[in-house]
């Protein structure tokens, strides 16, 4: 079998004749010793790490990097609507909820953390999976330089722009509103 | 039985005109009429027919026409938190499968049927990679000819849409169906073939790992007449994989 070939699910594969035993990735498990695919498609080596990849929407992991848009806002914790996992949009109607609690919210000065400063409704608000969480929700945290609002629409109906960490700009306005800004790239 | 008033009622009582031909003339001791003990109905499987689900199958063995969908992994909803995913399988009668109109109602037949399909799925799925998710699956029997045949093309159905839907299986589900006739095993029966069988055996297998998932028997039937008609249903198991293979491949390549 050549290593361009297609894999079908409990189908073996062969291990590469020469080089060391590489990691798993996904779309491949390990069944009495011996490699299997557990998805319809290719095993591919890139470094040390032979994986069958697909892209498709998935559920949200730990450490995943997740866009949501803020539905709820309480003095504890804010409410996500999780829409894009690990860059993969989800389909419509099949978001998951994300909760961001006040500390997590940034990694300095966690107990004056304002949820009402930080976020508000509607801000996309891009973060990182840091635990399943609870029944209903996934937990989030948005305590990196990288992490935040990237989004948000300001009184005047105005997409704003940040010009701090902490704050945003109305363009229209030029009115400040907090937030706790993602650093752009 | 309660009416429906939302829908339109077909008419309360109505019965199939019985032709002549119709009627099976089989008395015990007899061959099997159109295709020999050991053969099955031939299968055509489309992988990906129904778009807006993440993944889809029909399946088409003489008369039984079976269309599944694969939706999800979405969040589970109301349940209590799992670390395992769930899978959920829904079954549903068109009200013109059946030689009787079927009412567009649930009845017990089609839970029992998803439960036949749940179990021969659930021990192929990697479930353990979904924490906190559901996977529907929906199965509509478009045309039945048996019962057993519906669960085993079901399943085989099924298997498809998952794998069609990217979601991780240990291996492949293919499933037959057996039964008792006098003294023949006769596999892959139809309805009529049914009834005149002592008992029906369902085998779903993943011939990829050489594993049993599940073992459906109704009816009577003797220990070395069980275990002959598991042989022979994992053995067209192993033929209907290479079907189902063939099948995924071609879907995979374009």
């Amino acid at each position: 079998m050549s290593s361009s070939s297609y894999c079908l699910p409990g189908q073996p594969i062969p291990l590469p004749r020469n080089g060391p035993v590489p990691q798993l990735g996904g779309g491949i498990y390990v069944r009495d010793s011996e490699l299997r695919a557990s998805l319809v498609g290719i095993p591919q080596q890139e470094g040390p790490v032979l994986s069958i990849s697909r892209v498709r929407p998935r559920p949200p992991a730990i450490n995943s990097v997740v866009l949501g848009s803020v539905t709820r806002l309480s003095p504890l914790q804010a409410t996500l609507s999780i829409s894009v996992v690990d860059g993969v949009p989800l389909p419509a109607g099949e978001e998951f909820t994300g909760v961001i609690r006040s500390q997590d919210v940034r990694a300095t000065e966690k107990d004056r953390v304002k949820i009402g400063d930080s976020f508000r409704g509607g801000d996309v608000v891009r973060g990182v999976v840091i635990s399943l969480g609870d029944a209903r929700s996934y937990f989030v945290t948005t305590a990196r330089n990288d992490l935040g609002v990237v989004f948000a629409v300001s009184e005047a109906g105005k997409t704003m722009v940040p010009v701090s960490w902490q704050s945003m700009r109305c363009p229209e306005t030029g009115r400040l509103e907090k937030r706790k800004c993602a650093k752009p790239e | 039985m309660a009416l429906d008033r939302r829908r339109i009622n077909g008419p309360e009582e109505s019965f199939p005109p019985i032709f002549d031909s119709d009627a099976l003339q089989w008395k015990v001791g007899d061959a099997r009429k159109d295709r020999s003990p050991a053969d099955i109905r031939p299968i055509f499987l489309q992988p990906g027919l129904i778009s807006q689900a993440n993944g889809s199958a029909y399946i088409e063995t003489a008369k039984t026409k079976i269309a599944c969908a694969v939706y999800g992994p979405r969040q589970s909803k109301n349940t209590a938190y799992s670390e395992m995913g769930r899978l959920n399988v829904e079954v549903k009668f068109t009200p013109f499968s059946c030689i009787r109109r079927r009412a567009p109602m649930r009845d017990a037949e089609d839970r029992s049927i998803a439960v036949a399909i749940h179990q021969a799925l659930v021990s192929s799925v990697r479930l353990e990679l979904l924490p906190k998710s559901t996977i529907d699956i929906f199965v509509t029997i478009i045309e039945s000819d048996g019962l057993d045949g519906c669960v085993a093309s079901g399943s085989v159905a099924a298997s498809t849409a998952l794998a069609d839907a990217g979601i991780e299986l240990l291996g492949l589900v293919t499933s037959c169906a057996a039964s008792v006739v006098g003294k023949e095993i006769w596999l892959d029966p139809t309805e009529e073939e049914g009834r005149l069988s002592k008992g029906t055996l369902v085998l779903s297998c993943m011939p990829a790992l050489k594993k049993v998932t599940s073992v459906w028997q109704t009816g009577e039937m003797k220990v070395a007449e069980a275990l002959g008609c598991m042989d022979a249903c994992q053995e067209k198991c192993t033929e209907i994989h290479s079907v189902v293979a063939q099948a995924l491949l071609e879907s995979a390549k374009i």
